[in-house]
């Protein structure tokens, strides 16, 4: 539940989702459900070559398990506060 | 489960899908009039696209031993596509997970003696005649990818399920039948020392662990330093 929360606070910042297939996409984060399925607005592809397919898409849903990790935005992460709430879900606080 | 696009041709009376009703699948949405575009190929019409909470079924409405399906399980991502510069006509995007062969030396190579292995088929396009359609299909594809979530498996990997873990605070020392204290402490950045696992019999509030199996008494016992073990 905690990365739900975490990333229903990032909606409307650009992120970028690594998936496990290696394709790199970039966009502004819509909406994120319990499975960390992303939705991402204003999608381009960071990797064209791989699957140039994909530049033109402006919107696109993205199956949790596929991906591999989601880059946040450097000033968007408050590493000490994510870091306590880490810690006090492990403890089932 | 099946991994992937195949082939399907189970149709029912009225021409449209059977479905595994013992399973609960229903169908969620027709769309008459698709055509649909795998991989590189060319596109495939006239057909009907049946969506179901399980899976997606295209049906060719010429060929009725023609069809194709795919888990939602499968599915890694759709989108709604309009450049007409990628692809000629607006359609839905759809990319699809497929089994890693490693023996395999052309990850791309869909068809070897010229047939088709739609095992190996990573994406695909379903091209409605009616573009108004898009937003709404797009819709119904969110709404059944929700309905597949990863299955939880009982015994997996993972001893623990889907726990994660954080800290050695997290790690089960298990009940009160655990003969000693031999609980692996993974590296943590958070400290632990001081920290009860639970069992409030054992733990201290200060880092002094009166324990007889212990032979350093005398000593401050660390627990995440090791003598002569």
């Amino acid at each position: 539940q905690l990365f739900f929360s975490y990333f229903k606070d990032l909606v409307g910042q650009e992120v970028t989702v690594e998936l496990k297939n290696d394709l790199a996409i970039r966009g502004t984060l819509h909406s994120v459900d319990q499975y960390l399925n992303i939705k991402l607005e204003n999608t381009r592809v960071v990797d064209q070559d791989k699957y140039p397919h994909m530049l033109s898409v402006r919107n696109c849903f993205i199956r949790g398990s596929v991906v591999r990790y989601v880059q946040l935005p450097p000033d968007g992460v408050d590493v000490d506060l994510l870091h306590d709430a880490a810690r006090r879900e492990a403890r089932g606080g | 489960m099946v991994v992937g696009l195949r082939e399907f041709a189970l149709r029912t009376g009225d021409g449209s899908p059977a479905l595994d009703e013992s399973s609960g699948e229903e169908l969620m949405h027709v769309q008459p009039s698709v055509a649909v575009a795998l991989g590189d190929r060319s596109v495939e019409s006239p057909g009907t696209l049946y969506i179901t909470s399980r899976k997606l079924i295209w049906l060719s409405d010429a060929d009725v031993a023609k069809g194709y399906a795919v888990d939602f399980l499968s599915i890694s991502l759709h989108a709604v596509s309009r450049d007409p510069q990628t692809y000629s006509s607006p359609c839905i995007y759809t990319q699809i997970e497929v089994v890693e062969d490693e023996d395999e030396e052309d990850e791309d190579e869909e068809e070897s003696n010229g047939v088709l292995d739609l095992s190996k088929i990573r994406e695909m396009r379903l091209v409605p005649s009616d573009s108004t359609q898009l937003d709404t299909l797009f819709d119904v594809f969110c709404e059944c990818a929700e309905l597949n979530p990863e299955p939880i498996e009982e015994e997996g990997e993972e001893e623990n399920g889907h726990n994660w873990v954080f800290s050695a605070d997290q790690m089960v020392v298990g009940g009160g039948g655990e003969e000693d204290a031999e609980w692996q402490i993974s590296q943590s950045p958070t400290s632990v020392i001081g920290h009860s696992n639970g069992d409030e019999s054992i733990a201290q509030p200060m880092l002094e662990i009166n324990d007889q199996r212990f032979d350093d008494a005398e000593e401050m016992v660390h627990e995440n330093e090791t003598k002569d073990h």
